[in-house]
């Protein structure tokens, strides 16, 4: 589903942000991306959606090259996406509903079809109260939960989240964690910046864990769980 | 991509209702450019249609000296009538010209009580073909009457024509000069304006872009808010004009006017009144364009 062959970023000279990253993901993976800040994981998510485009290497994803992609092909790719952005990245003279709606209206998809998907979302998201809210009235949590729903609202092929957690109580971040496992069963890839350990412990899945631009880590989470059982099944 | 045309409308006029100053400046200024250049345009049409009717008007008028008999006359009539130039030639008796002299007194009349038709001299009018009406033929035409039948005392448009012809083109250099001019800069500060629009929006832009809006989607709504302010410009323009013609030309200065012989003012015909609305569109059309090309952006590289 996504490979990445010697993946180099430098947004200044002599500078990686990411170097010589290889990375391969299956279609269907839970992928949790971690590191210490500045090590590189919303630049690699970043490239994954072409908001950057690598200074070397190759990147694939869904069986396509889009190393080199152009204005004409992105919207498309990202049409396949969902991206939870770091900073959410919401419309602020939009009302809730008409942000998670958004996506859906770019693709063309039918009024009432997108009235009900917008709903459903919120819903699972627990923001129904909130359809006619402006992002700016709501909480911090509830925004991002927001960003979670417009993510999810197209049934993306491939999730990207940065930080999907980072302003969430235990509570809410379970809740999402719920929601995005039910997307990973029905077929979603997700790869997951986040520095939550508590987490990864909670949800083991594999760990790509970045140190200063490259991999240092790529493996199963090594500890016992409560259950006194390994994280790999 | 489905084309909604009441989706991107809806966008755009969403648009200009969050930011109505910005959006009110831009229609301003194009009505501003646009009602300027209407006002040349306006005095352009209407010295045309003056040198149009002084031209139709144009003759020569040959004073006769002696009255000859009327064979004579009929002779000099088919004569200068056979002149490729002239369209037609009419003997005017003492008669008749007194009488003329009489009718356009008027109330007046009684000044020239007691006067009989010798005080005025007889007269050949001779008038030109259409495609003669120039300085040139008049001079040719003067010339021959000179030499063929020694008629010296002559009457015919002295130069005036030729002013009012340069007075024209000067109108029409300097009308385009300056329109040229208030469209570019109506175009610049449109685009300018529209950009700010986008500053304020910048997030809302990117935020499109990475949900899966290609650049057309995007863009869309802005190109329909640019034509629709500059429609709305063209159209207040137009009115501003209508306006200011009714008020200022055809109520103050017509009376004025209308001692130089202008009895009508034209407003501009209906094409140009529709080319000004659409030059308005095409004006905010391009103005948005302008402003987008480097706004939308796929990413940062
Ligand atoms: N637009 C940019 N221009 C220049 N340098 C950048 C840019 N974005 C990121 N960087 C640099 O690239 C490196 C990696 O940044 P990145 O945002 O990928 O880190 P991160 O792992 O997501 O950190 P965090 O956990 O704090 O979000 C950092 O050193 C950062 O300073
Ligand atoms: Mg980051």
């Amino acid at each position: 589903m996504i490979q990445l062959f010697n993946v180099c970023k430098a947004y200044q000279r002599d500078q990686n942000a990411l170097s010589d990253v290889t990375l391969k993901i299956e279609k269907g993976e839970f992928v949790y991306l971690t590191g210490p800040s500045g090590a590189g994981k919303s630049t690699l998510l970043k490239l994954l959606y072409c908001a950057e485009r690598p200074t070397r290497g190759q990147i694939l994803v869904n069986g396509r090259n889009i190393t080199r992609y152009g204005a004409a092909r992105i919207p498309y790719l990202r049409r396949n996406l969902g991206i939870i952005f770091q900073d959410f990245k919401l419309l602020i003279r939009r009302t809730v509903f008409e942000n998670v709606a958004f996506p859906l209206e770019v693709q063309g998809r039918k009024r009432f079809e997108i009235s009900k998907k917008v709903y459903q979302t919120l819903k699972n998201v627990g923001l129904e109260h909130r359809l006619n809210y402006y992002p700016l009235q709501l909480s911090g949590g509830e925004q991002q939960r927001v960003a979670v729903a417009r993510a999810l609202v197209v049934d993306p092929l491939i999730l990207l989240a940065d930080e999907p957690t980072g302003n969430l109580d235990p509570e809410v971040t379970l809740d999402i964690m719920e929601l995005f496992k039910s997307a990973n069963a029905r077929g979603t890839t997700i790869i997951m910046a986040t520095h939550n350990r508590n987490l990864i412990q909670q949800f083991p899945r594999r760990i790509v864990s970045l140190a200063a631009g490259s991999i240092a880590l790529d493996d199963w989470p090594q500890f016992r769980s409560p259950a006194g059982l390994t994280g790999r099944p | 991509m489905v084309l909604r045309a009441g989706y991107f409308l809806k966008r755009a006029l969403r648009n200009m209702r969050q930011s109505p100053v910005l959006s009110l400046a831009s229609v301003a200024t194009i009505a501003v450019a646009l009602a300027l250049l209407a006002f040349f345009a306006i005095a352009v049409l209407n010295v045309q249609q003056l040198t149009a009717s002084w031209g139709e008007t144009l003759a020569i008028v040959a004073y006769l000296d002696d009255v000859p008999d009327d064979k004579i006359v009929k002779g000099w009539v088919d004569d200068i009538e056979s002149y490729p130039e002239v369209a037609k030639v009419t003997f005017v008796s003492r008669n008749a010209a007194f009488e003329r002299f009489r009718k356009r007194l008027g109330d007046d009349a009684d000044l020239i009580e007691g006067l009989g038709p010798e005080v005025l001299p007889a007269s050949l009018e001779i008038s030109f073909a259409d495609d003669w009406r120039n300085e040139a033929a008049i001079a040719s035409v003067v010339e021959r009457l000179r030499k063929d039948h020694r008629f010296n005392d002559l009457q015919y448009g002295q130069g005036w024509l030729e002013k009012l012809e340069a007075f024209l083109l000067l109108l029409r250099v300097s009308g385009s000069a300056l329109g040229g001019f208030l469209i570019f800069a109506a175009l610049v500060i449109v685009a300018n304006t529209i950009k700010l629009t986008l500053y304020v929006r910048q997030d809302e832009l990117e935020a499109m872009a990475m949900v899966g809006g290609t650049s057309l989607f995007i863009k869309l709504p802005y190109l329909v808010e640019g034509a629709l302010q500059g429609l709305l410009g063209g159209v207040t323009a137009l009115g501003l004009s209508f306006l200011v013609f009714q008020v200022v030309l055809q109520k103050s200065l017509g009376s004025l006017l209308l001692i130089t012989g202008i009895d009508t003012i034209h407003f501009l015909p209906p094409v140009w009144q529709g080319m000004l609305v659409v030059g308005g569109s095409l004006i905010g059309l391009l103005g948005s364009l302008f402003a987008l090309r480097k706004f939308v952006r796929f990413g940062s590289s």
